[in-house]
């Protein structure tokens, strides 16, 4: 084993507890737990589910059958534990942290919220309102706008990487009702692989047995997976444009979709070609459209949306003056052409291969990171092993392997563009 | 304790230091040669470690027409030394992000510190660039040119905020003698009329070894640390004066103090101040659990009786602990269709019924369960740790953050009532209203 490697998947602790799987690893902090969690709630995307079950999510901790919502941040406010829940794509997930004496008190409420929420007709519009507010605000950021329409032009309605228009949300949500809710609730909510990650100062087998008697009997629900899982069918590459008013700069996403999961062997080379070229503050991208050409502020290229169940997509994003702007794509273009025909040189490999191991190390440092990459790797299907396997593979790759990958699966000709933030068109009386 | 003591439990400690004291697992050692401290935790855990520089200097010790000097000077501090600079390609950012380091510095009334968490195998690298620094930052009149651009923009960005400045109104006010009077990031006029020689002769009187500690927390061998630190800030000598001490002192306040923020903006804000003393007083410690029991979550005093009756949207309590008298405060956003004295007659009422009645010992007990989960949260991984140590340190003893918690088992129900009749009184208060403007 590398220097470089955590040395963790001998010590957690993987089994089944109650309805779904349990890793558990206990570090060296005092008195504290994080947890991280999600189940599948495998949403039809392309019948707005997605929406459906932000809105389920938001409603989780305004009440239950047992308790009114302030009874419910009481418990938490009494012991200063923090309970989070958070709807993303296939998954709710779930987060938090407590005093280790007070797992079973917030696993408790945690348990009651995913598993009997009151669903009040006064918190749904509550929650709409927000949710409503939420998108509002969204509109107003050229790059919120920017990177949904890309997505649009590279995915279907029932892809979990597509994102919706902001104005068409705006009116979906309005649609919702608290029956809509309820029914996602009841279809798409359970123990369909339920895995949970604690981390912390803890005792394997009092977590074990919190976990499983406080979510015995919670069910799998019967939905099954109806997303799409490719992008879409070839298209010539185009451009979208979002204008909107009064906007000092404009947001630009150039990209195209991957055919590449996470478990692909090419993913780490790939991984490591684009750090080179779009990464960081010393990638290829800022030292010349920020620093030589001096165009942007801030421009950075990265796989987005690579799962081990479905493809994602490959983009460059920077943030342009009207004035730059054909520049300035003009620039970036170029620079991603080079790079992607001449390669990256052995320097760049060596510098990002202890960039990336470095990074790596320090991210695991706390109680929630270290949940988070034992959770992210079990939903991968990954084993416990990847976790320390992680900085030997991105050391073990060599200048071959990262120019092979990057000229397989990026394709400057392929690129789809999406502006926000450009002025409208003056509109003739 | 002296130094053949130490070096009998702990063979390995290096000839240049002198170990002084200990403290919950964190050891405190002196570089003989200059009186740098250095506070070395070590911990079990991966293999990555923190490390920072703490000066003791801020903006409590600039003087008129200098003010924001330290903060400053704390942006020029990347900018470079000779051997760490972006045109040779080893700009002090991106050397230490080259190695997966995340880097950051921060000013603030009494300290300005600057650290790195990074692999524990690169810690070196970030001893040697924190030395280097120390004593060879190039403050190039250029770069205080393009930073004087960056902070007043971060300064107008403050102004634009209502919120903000009512607090620096309320501390202007508040301190009429004592530099708290002044926000760290300084008036207009002085950062706009700062020069690089003025940049140069603040960092000339503070920035030295005896001015400074170097803690490191995380996973490390403990004789290899000492001996880099040996390595790199041993280059350097103590200062060749005595490091200036404030003196000032803020005259006893016999009255009320009244401010009023006019900006536009959409919901109104109350903020009561109250002088409070000094971080390091055992009466700190009761007036932090007050601030709990006022004002932290929905069973708090003010929230079920300002939040939840619809007079706030937000209370929040807060105890500035500093090295100096400061400011026990009470913030609080209006709710809309309420109006400024409603909010203030509320949060007057529920103030004096803790002076008249105190609390009860739930309410103490749940405040200080709060505590003691935050203090636990806050000591997980290596970077949280040093910001606390931080804390403690820039308020005069290092030993508060590990003494803290048991400092808190100390406070009683009486404790409670007792510093809400001394402290929070309307003689020693300074009220800020902060009204909308109505175009």
């Amino acid at each position: 084993m590398s220097n470089s490697s955590p040395n963790l998947a001998s010590q957690i602790h993987d089994r089944e507890a109650g309805p779904g799987r349990l890793l558990t690893l206990q570090t060296s902090v005092d008195d504290i737990v994080s947890w991280r969690g999600s189940f599948l709630a495998y949403p039809d995307l392309a019948a707005d589910d997605d929406l459906r079950q932000k809105l389920t999510v938001s409603l989780l901790d305004k009440g239950t059958e047992q308790r009114d919502r302030f009874e419910l941040a009481r418990v938490l406010e009494d012991c200063g534990a923090k309970l989070n829940l958070s709807s993303d794509g296939l998954y709710v997930d779930i987060s938090g942290r407590a005093l280790t004496d007070d797992l079973p008190r917030v696993m408790d409420v945690l348990s009651e919220m995913l598993q009997s929420p009151s669903f009040e007709e006064e918190e749904f519009e509550k929650a709409r309102a927000q949710a409503l507010a939420n998108v509002q605000r969204r509109m107003e950021k050229t790059s919120a706008q920017a990177s949904s329409a890309l997505t649009r032009r590279l995915f279907g309605e029932g892809h979990p990487n597509y994102s919706d228009a902001l104005e068409a949300v705006l009116q979906k949500l309005q649609q919702l009702t608290l029956d809509d809710i309820r029914q996602y609730h009841a279809a798409h909510f359970g123990a369909t692989e339920w895995t949970l990650a604690v981390v912390g100062d803890l005792e394997h087998d009092m977590v074990e047995s919190v976990v499983a008697d406080t979510f015995a009997g919670w069910a799998p629900h019967d939905a099954d997976p109806s997303h799409e899982t490719e992008g879409k069918e070839e298209a010539e590459p185009g451009r979208s444009v979002v204008p909107m008013p009064d906007k000092s700069n404009v947001d630009v996403r150039m990209g195209h979709a991957v055919s590449l999961r996470r478990d692909h062997d090419d993913y780490p080379a790939l991984y490591v070609g684009n750090y080179i070229l779009g990464g960081d503050f010393a990638a290829r991208l800022m030292n010349t459209v920020r620093d030589e050409k001096g165009l942007t502020y801030h421009i950075s290229s990265g796989l987005s949306g690579v799962s081990t169940r479905y493809a994602g997509y490959w983009q460059t994003s920077v943030t342009l003056s009207h004035d730059a702007l054909e520049e300035g794509i003009e620039t970036t273009t170029e620079v991603i052409r080079q790079f992607v025909e001449e390669g990256a040189t052995e320097e760049e490999l060596e510098s990002k291969k202890t960039t990336i191991t470095g990074s790596y190390a320090v991210g695991l440092a706390t109680t929630r990171r270290l949940a988070q990459s034992i959770l992210t790797n079990a939903e991968r299907g990954f084993d416990l092993e990847y976790l320390d396997r992680f900085p030997e593979e991105i050391e073990g790759l060599t200048l071959d392997d990262v120019n092979e990958a990057v000229r397989t699966h990026l394709r400057p000709d392929a690129m789809h563009e999406a502006l926000a933030g450009v002025a409208p068109e003056p509109v003739d009386a | 304790m002296n130094q053949t003591t130490v070096a009998d439990s702990s063979p390995a400690i290096p000839a240049a230091f002198e170990f002084e004291e200990a403290s919950d697992g964190i050891e405190c050692y002196r570089l003989t040669d200059n009186d740098l401290r250095v506070l070395l935790l070590p911990q079990e855990g991966a293999p990555v470690a923190t490390s920072m520089v703490t000066y003791h200097v801020g903006s409590r010790n600039e003087r008129t027409g200098h003010t924001g000097a330290t903060h400053m000077l704390e942006h020029l501090m990347f900018k470079g030394t000779e051997r760490y600079h972006k045109r040779k390609g080893t700009s002090i950012f991106e050397t230490l992000q080259r190695v997966g380091a995340k880097v950051n510095a921060s000013t603030w009334l009494d300290r300005t510190n600057y650290y790195e968490m990074l692999p524990t195998e690169h810690l070196p690298l970030a001893l040697d660039i924190e030395a280097d620094r120390m004593r060879g930052a190039l403050l190039d009149p250029r770069d205080v040119e393009s930073e004087r651009t960056v902070i007043l923009n971060e300064r107008d960005r403050n102004q634009n905020d209502p919120v903000s400045r009512l607090f620096d109104e309320v501390w202007a006010a508040a301190f009429t003698a004592h530099p708290y009077h002044h926000p760290t990031i300084g008036w207009k006029s002085d950062i706009e009329s700062i020069t690089a020689d003025g940049l140069r002769e603040y960092y000339d009187t503070f920035y030295w070894p005896n001015n400074a500690t170097v803690s490191i927390v995380g996973h490390f061998d403990r004789t290899d640390v000492l001996n880099e630190v040996a390595d790199h800030f041993g280059a350097h000598d103590a200062a060749p004066h005595d490091i200036p001490q404030v003196t000032t002192e803020e005259p006893e306040q016999t009255g009320q103090r009244r401010v009023t923020v006019k900006q536009d903006g959409q919901l109104g804000a109350v903020l009561m101040s109250y002088k409070s003393p000094p971080a390091v007083e055992p009466d700190s410690d009761a007036l932090d659990v007050l601030a709990r029991i006022l004002a932290s979550g929905k069973g708090s005093r003010l929230f079920q009786r300002c939040t939840d009756q619809g007079l706030t949207s937000d209370v929040f309590g807060m105890n500035f602990r500093l090295r100096d008298p400061g400011l026990f405060s009470i913030f609080a956003y209006l709710a809309p269709e309420t109006d400024h004295e409603t909010v203030e007659s509320a949060l007057n009422e529920e103030i004096q019924t803790i002076r008249d009645e105190g609390v009860t010992q739930e309410e103490l007990d749940r405040a200080r369960s709060q505590l003691r989960a935050q203090i636990a949260f806050d000591r997980d991984g290596p970077m949280k740790v040093a910001s606390q140590l931080n804390e403690a340190l820039a308020a005069g003893d290092w030993k508060l953050y590990t003494q803290y918690l048991d400092r808190l088992e100390e406070v009683t129900v009486d404790d409670i009532q007792r510093v809400a009749q001394t402290y929070l009184t309307d003689e020693t208060s300074t009220v800020g209203w902060y009204v909308p403007s109505e175009d």
